[in-house]
């Protein structure tokens, strides 16, 4: 599932690159968690102004 | 409960976009300080002292070139070896190597080869990719191109196809003559040779199974 890590230099963007569960859990973190986060907080709000 | 739903809700949309839009600038701009120090060329000095860098200094002219497989990596990566002569001399300077790979530069865009060839993955693929093709056992010591030419080393015979291709039959799409000039060829192989020393991680895909190809069946 993980294969060893084998870049010239080793970089964050190699990382990144190295197949697509890599990118899927970077992905995920950058985006969908936060925005889970968000969707939480607008809810609260929402609830709060009726 | 509330009546009105969070995905009809423009601030929550707004927020989302507004944090990934802003993340995904901040990646941009980091990714390009990333790729700036990794293409960066090194010197004559980190060869000397055998570091390695994904682009050489110019003075890798000096050095003996061979494309190895890496198992760890899946795919070939230049190697630099020991010194090896190129057109009769060894000890190029820093200054004289990069002179020489600057006027072989300006003369592949003068000449516009990545019209018929790609270089660096830039270019066409009407005639054959560049890239590595100082490695390409066509031109070495038992090579059919180097025979071809009548001359005794890789680079003289690569600057003698390049000032007169189209005395050559090699491909059935022969190269035009282009009225490149004795020293601009000794420049292109410069230019080429150095290129070929890049660490481009493998690409050309497959260029170390040319063997079969350049001696086809």
């Amino acid at each position: 599932m993980f294969e060893p890590f084998v870049d010239v230099v080793p970089s964050f963007f190699g990382w990144l690159n190295q197949g697509p569960l890599t990118l899927t859990i970077f992905l995920h973190t950058i985006i969908i968690l936060p925005m889970i986060w968000i969707y939480k907080q607008e809810k609260a709000r929402l609830e709060r102004e009726e | 409960m509330a009546n009105k739903s969070v995905w009809s809700d423009n601030r929550f949309w707004q927020r989302s976009a507004a944090w990934v839009t802003g993340f995904a600038s901040v990646l941009l701009i980091w990714l390009t300080f990333d790729t700036s120090a990794q293409i960066s060329m090194g010197n004559d000095a980190d060869l000397k002292n055998g570091v390695t860098k994904r682009v050489p200094g110019p003075t890798v002219i000096n050095y003996k070139i061979t494309y190895e497989m890496d198992t760890k990596r899946g795919h070939e990566v230049p190697v630099i070896g020991g010194k090896e002569k190129f057109f009769g001399r060894d000890d190029y300077s820093e200054e004289e190597a990069g002179a020489l790979l600057h006027l072989g530069k300006l003369g592949s865009q003068a000449k516009n080869c990545m019209d018929c060839h790609t270089l660096l993955g830039n270019g066409a693929y009407y005639a054959p990719d560049l890239t590595k093709s100082w490695l390409d056992p066509a031109w070495g010591p038992e090579g059919s191109l180097q025979a071809m030419t009548g001359k005794n080393t890789r680079e003289e015979a690569m600057a003698e196809f390049l000032q007169h291709p189209s005395q050559y039959p090699t491909h059935e799409r022969m190269m035009p003559n282009l009225g490149i000039t004795a020293e601009e060829a000794k420049g292109l192989v410069a230019f080429l040779k150095h290129m070929s020393s890049i660490d481009t991680n493998g690409f050309p895909r497959n260029f170390g199974k040319i063997q079969g190809a350049v001696h086809g069946k």
